[in-house]
């Protein structure tokens, strides 16, 4: 049993999406198309979630486009009285789909970049006309009144390019930028040497984002994902396990996180078969990890165990082979030292081939 | 502009919501929570009042002095507008 209610639900609602970004968080075992909920049902859920207690929801993927079904999924959320925040690749964001969306209830879109140098962003989206795609959608989305954030996953390929992604964001008249350095699951761990940064380019990067962060206050609010590998101690991944957010995947598994599906031993629970409310209380999956009983030392009786719950779970489980076990990332961990080998190791790789995210692959 | 003539609004995207377990300010994966106080200014950012015929209409109806109204609405405005959630 918990008390514990969630503020913001992740609707996963496709896999499908027309890029290939390296760094997908999306499992490399993608669900297809035919697996995926009806409208009816995400229609149930996003009522069930808001009855719960969240607030927000994200509108996700995939390419959360692909639905031919968006703008009335939208629509259902914002009845159902969510926040609606749209997040896309922008790929097939057209003024008429926008104006639609727009109509139906869509409060806040998201679009992720690649980079500023078109050739160089598309080569990493795996899709020609991406960057241009999203310049023109970044502009639609702003003259509709719409609030704009510009997503930006950073890594070895464009970390030198931080100060013109800032730039880029504020000339779209973005209310918000995420820059976010890449966080290892799915098909970013499959291309981990391709992707790691340096420390002392994540360094510079960072001082950068600091002092933009400082100039632009009241025009751009920037948000920093740090990357885990050179942090000293873990973020509270998705609030802590269990507590803020809940993830539903495309065929309607109910996670803690978007990647718990790869931890082994977790049965979860599908919306098809009961409600969201009886899953988050009492799923086997969502108490597996939640609170500090299940604490390994040294997370056990430490003074941050309610602040970041001892880290990421599926980064335990990558990184060590143990989900139960500390997040590496903390310097407390005994794995710290190995993980810190590993990504400098990484960092030094000259492999610059990705394996591009696709179903199937 | 001064800051008294200024007439905010919430900025794109951001929401004011009451709910049985108070009031928020809804934003781009953001959230903040409003005492009733913060809650009764923010109420009044609709863009055409500007923060001295609000801080008026706050001192009548809180019979309070207008002055003091309009020293915490500029506290206020300042910390928002910070924070992305108000433009004027
Ligand atoms: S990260 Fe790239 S490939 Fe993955 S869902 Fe987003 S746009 Fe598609
Ligand atoms: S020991 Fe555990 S709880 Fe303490 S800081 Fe490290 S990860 Fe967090």
């Amino acid at each position: 049993m918990t008390d514990l209610r969630p503020i913001g639900l992740l609707a996963e609602l496709t896999h499908r999406c027309p890029l290939g970004c390296p760094y997908c968080s999306n499992p490399l075992d993608l669900v297809r198309a035919g697996q995926e909920l009806d409208t009816k049902t995400w229609t149930r859920v996003f009522a069930e979630a808001a009855e719960l207690g969240a607030l927000h929801v994200h509108l996700s993927g995939g390419e959360p486009l692909v639905r031919k079904d968006i703008a009335e999924l939208v629509n259902a959320a914002h009845l159902a009285g969510l926040y609606t925040n749209l997040i896309t690749s922008a790929v097939g964001l057209t003024a008429q789909s926008l104006t639609e969306l727009r109509a139906a209830g869509l409060e806040h879109v998201q679009i992720s970049i690649q980079g500023v140098d078109t050739a160089r962003a598309d080569a990493v989206a795996h899709h020609k006309g991406a960057a241009k795609a999203k310049r023109e959608a970044a502009k639609l989305v702003v003259e509709e009144g719409l609030a704009l954030t510009v997503n930006a996953v950073i890594h070895r390929g464009n970390i030198a390019d931080v100060a013109a992604i800032i730039d880029l964001a504020e000339g779209w008249g973005a209310g918000r930028l995420e820059v976010a350095h890449v966080q290892y699951h799915g098909w970013a761990i499959a291309n981990r040497a391709s992707l790691m940064p340096a420390r002392e380019d994540f360094l510079a990067a960072a001082k950068i984002v600091e002092d933009a962060r400082k100039r632009l206050e009241g025009t751009l609010v920037i948000d920093h994902v740090i990357p885990d590998y050179y942090a000293e101690r873990p973020k509270a991944c998705m609030g802590g396990w269990g507590r803020q957010v809940i993830v539903v995947a495309p065929d309607g598994r109910a996670l803690p996180c978007h990647a718990a599906a790869t931890l082994p031993g977790l049965a979860f629970d599908n919306v098809r078969e009961k409600p969201l409310g009886e899953i988050w209380t009492n799923s086997e999956a969502f108490q597996k990890f939640r609170g500090t009983e299940w604490m390994p030392k040294p997370c056990q009786g430490c003074e941050r165990a309610e602040i970041d719950w001892g880290g990421c779970r599926c980064q335990a489980f990558a990184l060590t082979g143990n989900p139960a076990t500390t997040d590496p990332v903390c310097a407390l961990s005994p794995d710290h030292q190995k993980m810190r080998e590993m990504a400098t190791a990484d960092a030094a790789s000259t492999n610059g081939t990705y394996r591009f995210r696709r179903i199937g692959g | 502009m001064s800051a008294a003539d200024a007439k905010p609004r919430l900025a794109p995207g951001v929401k004011l919501r009451d709910d049985a377990q108070g009031s928020k300010l809804l934003g781009p994966e953001r959230i903040l929570e409003l005492d009733e106080i913060a809650r009764a200014i923010v109420a009044q950012f609709d863009g055409q009042k500007r923060v001295s015929d609000i801080a008026a209409a706050l001192a009548k109806e809180y019979d309070a002095k207008a002055a003091d109204i309009q020293v915490d609405i500029e506290h206020l405005l300042k910390d928002l507008t910070a924070k992305g959630y108000v433009k004027s």
